[in-house]
């Protein structure tokens, strides 16, 4: 499975897989892979996220006036 | 008076005593008139009879030397000083003793506010024509200047009031002071040296040519005509805080803007530090809204495609159930038994099922089944 670039091609790439199972036109055995690979690109957009809060909230306490 | 004249030959020689007294003569038969000019290198001295002075034209520093006899200008009692403007009245003389020129003064009028006015509105139109004064001259004054040029009198109240309302408005402010004369003879050029000095300063951005109230004589400097095109002709705009706001000396009309008090002044030349502050916060604190709001948008978006994946296989699922139970009703329905459930029922002879009468005898035995059990039967008549 390859690592996604970018939070923003995760994002689309989960997105699209999450249209391809709601038509409901992929195979069986195929829809369990594209499920995992959803919830894969799920967990690195969430960890990617995460991050960029953290950070930005650290900027934000550093800003406060001392 | 009759001159008279050596002959040597053909040739008329006059002595120097003789012409002089000719070329006096001569002169004394001019009109007496008033002459306009600026008193300088005034000697007066108890032992002497006469005052004298010259007189000069602040245009073009053409002079005219004067005399008056000491009783006459004591009894004035002008308090004339080097630099004051004054009207002489008086008719031209040879002081023949040394064929000097001179003006023999009968009376000397300061230069009063009436002439100071015509002449100030003669200036002003004449520069005005000129298109001096124009508005479209005027340049922006600069939103942040790097250093600001103060041009000031040495001890004024005027230096310190511009200088603390800048620095109050705008602490970081680099401000260069040239001090110079604001008043008197000598202002005038001294300011515009001033000007030119601060000029050759790196970054200076923007000059304030300041002086605070006084007579009308005093600020008369600020509306001389070098000065005023010295403003106006300045490479860096100028702001012209001289006087009050009643005064309008003519360096007001040729600046880039008027200030008619220190704290204006410093209003149009430097930025306001505190609201500059306030900005930078509002923009600060909107810079974390923002990046907040990017990722509180992108987290839900996130979330709802999830949502949607953990959904998606199970109703991939129950769709695909669903059509196999289809499939499987259909398939019940054509099976023996559905079509039994809906009434029909299978009459058999022996094991083979009846599909017509023909060859059926009456009394014949048949076996019936149905949904639900079944019994034998015999046939009572054949059609």
């Amino acid at each position: 499975v390859s690592e996604p670039q970018t939070f923003e091609s995760a994002q689309r790439e989960l997105e699209q897989i999450v249209e391809r199972l709601e038509t409901g036109q992929a195979p069986l055995d195929e829809t369990i892979k594209l499920w995992e690979r959803g919830e894969e690109l799920y967990r690195f957009c969430r960890g990617q996220l995460d991050a960029a809060h953290g950070r930005i909230e650290e900027l934000a306490q550093r800003q406060q006036p001392a | 008076v009759k001159v008279q004249a050596l002959q040597y030959g053909d040739r008329k020689v006059y002595t120097v005593s003789a012409f002089n007294r000719g070329v006096a003569d001569w002169l004394s038969r001019l009109p007496t008139l008033w002459i306009e000019g600026e008193v300088t290198e005034l000697k007066r001295q108890e032992s002497w009879q006469t005052v004298f002075f010259t007189l000069k034209d602040p245009e073009d520093g053409a002079c005219l030397r004067v005399t008056m006899g000491r009783g006459r200008f004591d009894a004035l009692e002008l308090g004339l000083e080097n630099g004051r403007r004054v009207h002489v009245y008086g008719r031209p003389e040879l002081f023949e003793a040394k064929g000097d020129f001179r003006l023999r003064a009968l009376s000397i009028e300061h230069y009063g506010l009436g002439d100071h006015l015509a002449a100030l509105e003669r200036l002003k139109t004449k520069l005005a024509g000129e298109g001096l004064f124009a508005s479209e001259r005027k340049r922006r004054l600069p939103s942040f200047p790097r250093r600001v040029g103060l041009v000031t009198g040495n001890d004024a109240a005027a230096k310190r009031d511009v200088l603390t309302a800048i620095q109050t408005r705008f602490p970081p402010a680099r401000v260069l002071v040239a001090e110079t004369y604001v008043q008197g003879p000598y202002a005038a050029g001294a300011m515009i040296d001033a000007l030119a000095a601060l000029c050759r300063h790196d970054e200076l951005d923007v000059i304030v040519l300041a002086r605070g109230g006084g007579s009308f004589e005093d600020l008369l400097p600020f509306s001389d005509e070098r000065l005023v095109r010295a403003v106006a002709s300045c490479p860096v705009p100028v702001v012209s805080a001289v006087g009050h706001e009643q005064d309008s000396p003519l360096c007001d009309l040729a600046a880039d803007a008027r200030a008619s008090t220190p704290s204006v002044a410093a209003r149009l030349v430097v930025p306001d530090a505190d609201e500059l502050v306030q900005r930078l916060d509002r923009a600060r604190a909107g810079l974390v809204r923002g990046a907040r709001r990017t990722v509180e948008r992108n987290r839900e978006r996130l979330e709802r495609a999830h949502e949607r994946l953990r959904r998606a296989p199970a109703s991939t699922l129950e769709r695909r159930s669903a059509r196999l139970e289809h499939a499987a009703g259909r398939l019940r329905a054509l099976a023996p038994h559905a079509t039994l459930e809906r009434g029909y029922a299978i009459v058999r002879t022996g094991d083979a099922i009846l599909r017509s009468a023909d060859g059926l005898t009456e009394g014949a035995r048949v076996e019936v089944e149905l949904a639900e059990g079944g019994f034998g039967a015999r046939v009572e008549d054949v059609r």
